[in-house]
């Protein structure tokens, strides 16, 4: 992605509105959006919840998005600081950003470089708690070149410094109205928190914490003929199948969020005809960590960590693999996720630049391979029991997740299909509290991973993986000195590996950023530590008389709300 | 029965009360369908009539009937069979309106003061609240008659806005017989009326009865077990067993010569006052329980348990006769030895 | 009476004050985390910031005194202040906050007060009329067909919970028939007969749902009232005083039998302003019960411990609120 697609990106999301010319601000009337669980402020820096991003960023904005494709666009900037614009620092330390011209809170005022300096203030004070710091992790200062120039320091070489003010989880709030709020006041800025004035397409009428937002077209709003909708309602309350229920069955709401229901009844609800279910694909994917210590409760309080030793026999590819190849991930996308997920063999499957076509034959099933491979590897069953043995060890394993209806049918039949290749798999689950809760002092964490085997989902925010893939690192492996805290779960550790995260923390260029990415992952994915199986995305639906949906997993699903119109 | 009404006739006092052949049966459902499968007969085919200005004590076990009987003299349950006459109108089976236009007419006193009176209701709403119901008189009119009610049954009229439980129990009962003049009945049953108050309270009770009567021309049906104080009050006394009359007689017959088996069991248990007496009394002591009334006994009703019991009495049930003037028995002990000449007796015997 | 009554009303202190400190306990010491329902992209260092600026992490002791001050006296001079426009509470004077709004856990609550009235009370009130005739008949001619179907109708209304019911309605009402609308709208206003009539229509379902579920328990209660009277001898006095019918059944045996179903009544009331969790989530009310169901969920600590406590203020007083109404109801009891 260099500054050409880039600002092509940015003309194309201007430009990409057919009937532009005939509508005009407010001509669509009402818009119904329905978000079973409710928002309960509208300040995104005060909680870091889906819900609470995605409704605020009807008002908030930031300086760059990222549309359906993953590909930035600027929103209240000029344009997209790069190296080669020179919005970029050769050292990779600093970034400067350009307001655009024309833009205005909407209460009238102008748009200031003094607005995002200040944001900076609130998301960074240490008594405020904001939920969106690590956004602004590693800066150093920001400053107001101009009225019009935002310049961000960093402590050190940032090759992706797309994080502050990118995205809607960063987005600039107004100065004057939050100047009063910063660190342990900021919980008493209720009108403020609950009504943020903002330069987006909408602005706050009234705001019900859990409940309902008011929202009306913002009439100071930069492109005049936008936003289409006069008015929106926002509700919150119920559940999914509700939700869904209510824009495919009754019609009573024009587009619902997370339909994470039984692909089956979603599909016998779209069947109705009344609205369509739509999905995006972001990096979320669910998988399997095979243990690459020895959980054995018999080493006490050495499970699971590296003094511990390896793994008896989840160390060798060949058995990782054999277990990969046994599974049809495609009968696991129909009974459990349906339009929600896809199958895949990456742990990086996406944006489409650090997507890794190196393993792609895992999405074929295949017992008979799998058979021969352990079967060449001197893996047999030597006592007739139907289970087979590594050094005299059946290959047995204990298979643990959350309690979740489809992770338990995936258990189950992941079970089935090991069995066929003689290994046996004992299944647990676990409350996901305490599961993804993160005690120190509980057995049940993923972090502490006394089992063989564990299946969740992971993802990262936003478009660059150098973060998500430093996950790996034999330096965040987890363990007692460390409380247990640390993101290598599956305790995977190869020299090669973390010199090439090095390698991509100082790599500005983005195709060999691309190339690094594509190589952990595969590099992963052939130790057979992590299993992919779905790349799973978000499920939404909308009304049939709705137009101009563009959903992204990689921003809020509604970041292009000002073109949403109703159609004739 | 027709010897019994042209003696009557005859007398100066006309009947106010005729009561033939009643019957009440109360029906027994039983099983997962409740399916009638038979009947309690708790009156059985009671025949009597009650002169104007007369007492008739109704004296008989527990159980036997005798406060069904006159419950359903005044059709507060519905009668099985029967005729039931007061002041020359049947009642047994007028309907509701009509029957309700003549409660004024009779009335009761019931045996707990406690629970038949309202405890919601204050001593005048209780008193009142026929007289607003039948009388149509105004607000001031009621209250004067409330109070009239009151000096007459020995209320003070200070307690007229006080609630029942506030009362002791010979009050309540006071409270209960005012409430039953207050609409100028001419016949009252008295079911029990002082059978749950303290006996120190029991001679007030039935002397303001008896008072009442002379004042107000009562005619009573005193119901009760106890048979020394319906020797005191009644003028005649009928002795019911299991669902029917077995005697009729004007007291002082009745006391002094008991002519039914059960009668005289019944007397002889009186306690005596006279300790001499009382040592040389010829107790008969009844064997055995009353049977139940849902099953009675074939033949006469008594026959399970009397002392002097026949082969006939097992088969036939006697009928209710007048064996000398004034004096209805029946048995069939009477029927051999008084009545020979019976031709029907002799039959069956 | 008056005595009794402020007796009472002083007891209650202590007893609250217990059972405000047993509610704490009970919600600080369940494993529950303000942050745990954000993503797992959030770091645990900016997570641990969170929880620093809630104050999650001061001593248990010290939390709770906090709270207990700031419930006791800030927020009546809120109250004060809000209902008679006196300058009453300092300008500083900080408020319970919600983990989850950060916003007073106070406006919360008067904010969802008006949604729960209307559908929960509502449906209290159609429960009861519902319920006293059909316990009246039922009572009356015990053991008719009429009896036996409202003891099935009400074992019915009982057993079957209101989740079922409440999709049942919508898949029948709103999905099917298109009568009502399935999503109840907090911000809908009354103003004349035409939006009166739109209230009317999105509160219909779920103040059945309730309305069913409380007729079935109240008419019960009623119907064994009613047979417990109706065989009283006070009643074969009210008949031999030549009354009607009606006047028998509805003025003597009725006042009688209304005397302990007023009191369950009135014991029940404070569930009215608890909202109804499951049939607020169904039909998307968001109310007083949605709220605590939320807070619970979230980890928000000061919002379960404010909304638990209103109830079990509500409950003593209610409790205190049916005995004095049994007093003045049975002339036989008296408080002296």
């Amino acid at each position: 992605m260099n500054s050409k697609t880039l600002l092509l990106g940015a003309a194309a999301a201007f430009m990409l509105s057919p009937v532009a010319a005939m509508a005009e601000r407010g001509s669509s009337g009402h818009l119904n959006i329905i978000y079973w669980q409710a928002p309960s402020t509208l300040n995104p820096y005060l909680s870091g919840g889906t819900k609470e991003v995605e409704s605020a960023s009807l008002v908030l904005e930031s300086f760059a998005r990222f549309d359906d494709t993953g590909t930035m666009v600027p929103w209240l900037a000029a344009d997209i600081p790069t190296v080669e614009n020179g919005g970029v620092s050769e050292d990779l330390t600093q970034i400067t950003w350009t307001i655009a011209d024309g833009i205005t809170w909407s209460d009238g005022t102008p748009l200031t470089a003094a607005d995002a300096v200040f944001t900076w203030e609130y998301c960074t004070h240490p008594e405020g708690g904001c939920a969106q710091a690590s956004y602004f992790d590693g800066v150093d200062s920001v400053v107001a070149v101009d009225d019009m120039t935002v310049q961000i320091n960093f402590n050190a070489p940032k090759p992706f410094p797309y994080t502050a003010f990118v995205g809607s989880e960063s987005p600039i709030i107004q100065a004057a109205q939050f100047a009063e709020c910063l660190g342990a006041r900021a919980p008493e800025c209720t009108d403020a928190n609950f009504g943020p004035i903002g330069t987006g397409p909408f602005v706050v009428t009234d705001f019900r914490p859990n409940d309902v937002i008011e929202f009306e077209a913002n009439q100071n709003f930069r492109y005049p003929d936008r936003p289409y909708f006069a008015t929106v309602t926002f509700k919150g309350g119920g559940d999914a199948a509700a939700a869904a229920r209510s824009v495919l069955e009754t019609g009573e709401f024009d587009y619902a969020w997370n339909l994470q229901i039984d692909p089956t009844i979603l599909a016998q609800m779209e069947a109705q005809g009344n609205g369509t279910v739509v999905t995006a694909f972001g990096t979320s994917v669910e998988r399997l960590h095979l243990n690459q210590t020895n959980p054995d409760p018999a080493l006490g309080d050495l499970r699971s960590t590296v003094e511990g030793g390896p793994h008896p026999f989840l160390t060798d590819p060949i058995i990782g693999q054999a277990m990969s190849m046994a599974i049809d991930r495609a009968l696991l996308v129909e009974v459990g996720y349906g339009a929600g997920g896809q199958p895949t063999c990456n742990v990086l499957p996406a944006p489409e630049l650090y997507a890794s076509t190196a393993n792609d034959d895992c999405l074929v099933q295949d017992i008979a391979g799998a058979n021969a491979l352990l079967d060449e590897a001197g893996y047999v069953d030597t006592d007739g029991d139907g289970i087979r043995e590594a050094n005299g060890m059946p290959l047995s394993v204990l298979y643990q997740t959350s309690t979740n209806a489809v992770r338990q049918d995936t258990q189950a039949l992941v079970k089935q299909w090991w069995s066929e290749i003689g290994i046996d798999a004992e299944l647990r689950n676990i409350d996901a509290s305490v599961f993804f809760g993160g005690d120190p002092a509980s057995p049940d964490t993923f972090q502490k991973f006394y089992a063989d085997v564990e299946m969740y989902t992971n993802n990262f925010a936003g478009v660059d993986p150098e973060a998500y893939m430093a996950n790996w690192r034999c330096s965040e492996i987890p363990g007692p000195d460390t409380q247990w805290q640390g993101s290598n779960i599956q305790r995977f550790c190869m020299e090669e590996y973390d010199a090439l995260v090095d390698e991509m923390a100082t790599t500005a260029d983005l195709q060999e950023r691309g190339r690094l990415a594509r190589e952990m992952n595969d590099m992963i994915i052939q130790s057979y530590s992590i299993i992919p199986l779905i790349h799973r995305g978000g499920v939404s639906a909308h009304a049939n008389s709705l137009e101009g949906i563009r959903m992204s997993d990689w921003d809020s699903e509604l970041w292009n709300i000002m073109d949403w119109r109703r159609a004739e | 029965m027709r010897g019994l009404r042209a003696m009557f006739d005859t007398s100066a006092n006309k009947k106010l009360v005729e009561v033939d052949g009643l019957k009440m049966y109360f029906p027994i459902y039983t099983g997962l369908l409740r399916r009638h499968t038979g009947n309690v007969k708790a009156v059985d085919g009671v025949s009597f009539d009650i002169l104007e200005g007369e007492t008739l004590g109704l004296v008989g076990e527990s159980g036997c009937g005798k406060s069904t009987c006159g419950r359903a003299i005044l059709r507060l349950y519905e009668p099985t069979a029967g005729s039931i006459k007061i002041d020359g109108e049947e009642i047994a089976n007028v309907g509701f309106d009509k029957l309700r236009k003549m409660r004024p007419t009779m009335q009761m006193v019931f045996q707990d003061p406690q629970a038949s009176l309202n405890p919601r209701m204050t001593v005048a709403a209780i008193i009142g609240e026929p007289l607003s119901e039948h009388s149509g008189k105004s607000r001031s009119d009621q209250l004067d008659r409330i109070y009239e009610l009151m000096d007459a049954v020995g209320l003070n009229r200070d307690f007229a806005n006080r609630y029942p439980h506030e009362f002791s129990g010979g009050q309540r009962q006071r409270i209960g017989i005012a409430r039953a003049l207050a609409l100028n009945p001419k016949f009252i049953v008295c079911d029990e009326p002082i059978a749950a108050l303290d006996v120190s309270i029991q001679a007030q009770v039935v002397n303001l009865l008896e008072d009442l009567q002379k004042q107000f021309g009562l005619t009573y049906l005193f119901i009760s077990h106890d048979l020394s104080m319906v020797r005191h009050i009644a003028d005649r006394v009928a002795v019911m067993y299991l669902g029917k009359v077995v005697e009729l007689a004007p007291r002082e017959d009745l006391y002094a010569d008991p002519l039914h088996p059960y009668t005289k069991a019944l007397l002889s248990a009186v306690p005596e006052p006279d300790p001499v007496a009382h040592d040389n009394a010829n107790r008969t002591i009844l064997q055995g329980d009353v049977p139940s009334p849902s099953n009675p006994p074939e033949g006469c009703n008594f026959c399970t348990r009397c002392p002097s019991v026949m082969d006939i009495c097992r088969k036939i049930d006697p009928e209710f006769r007048e064996v000398r003037p004034g004096r209805f028995v029946a048995c069939h002990l009477l029927n051999d030895t008084k009545m020979p000449a019976d031709p029907t007796a002799a039959v069956e015997a | 009476m008056l005595t009794y009554t402020i007796r009472r009303l002083l007891l209650a202190i202590p007893t609250l004050l217990f059972i405000s400190f047993i509610i704490f306990l009970i919600v600080k010491l369940s494993p529950s985390d303000p942050t745990a329902g954000l993503p797992l992209t959030i770091p645990p260092e900016v997570r641990e910031q969170i929880r620093e600026s809630l104050g999650v992490n001061q001593p248990v002791f010290v939390q709770y005194f906090r709270w207990l001050q700031l419930m006791v006296w800030n927020e009546p001079l809120h109250l004060i202040e809000g209902w008679t426009g006196w300058n009453v509470a300092p300008e500083s004077t900080t408020r319970i906050i919600s983990y989850q709004t950060r916003s007073p856990v106070m406006d919360l609550i008067m904010q969802r007060m008006p949604q729960t009235l209307w559908v929960v009370g509502i449906s209290y009130i159609v429960g009861i009329i519902i319920a006293l005739p059909i316990g009246i008949i039922s009572a009356y001619r015990q053991y008719s067909w009429f009896d036996q179907l409202g003891t099935f109708i009400s074992m019915l209304g009982f057993s079957v919970p209101t989740f079922f019911t409440g999709v049942l309605f919508i898949v029948i009402f709103a999905v099917n028939l298109g009568w009502f609308p399935s999503v109840y709208d907090t911000t809908h206003v009354v103003t004349d007969w035409d939006s009166f009539i739109v209230q009317l229509k999105q509160i219909i379902m779920p103040v059945m749902v309730l309305g069913l579920f409380n007729a079935s328990q109240i008419s019960r209660f009623m119907r064994a009232s009613m047979l417990d009277n109706l065989n009283q001898d006070y009643v074969r006095t009210a008949r031999a005083k030549g009354l009607t019918e009606k006047v028998v059944v509805l003025v003597h045996v009725l006042r009688n039998s209304l005397i302990p179903v007023v009191t369950v009544i009135a014991l029940n009331v404070p569930a009215v302003f608890g909202g109804a969790i499951i049939t607020e989530q169904v039909f998307k009310v968001n109310g007083i019960g949605q709220l605590l169901i939320i807070a619970i969920q979230s980890g928000d600590v000061p919002t379960v411990q404010t909304v638990s406590f209103i109830f079990a203020v509500l409950i003593v007083l209610f409790n205190l609120i049916a005995d004095v109404l049994y007093g003045v109801l049975d002339p036989r009891i008296r408080y002296d």
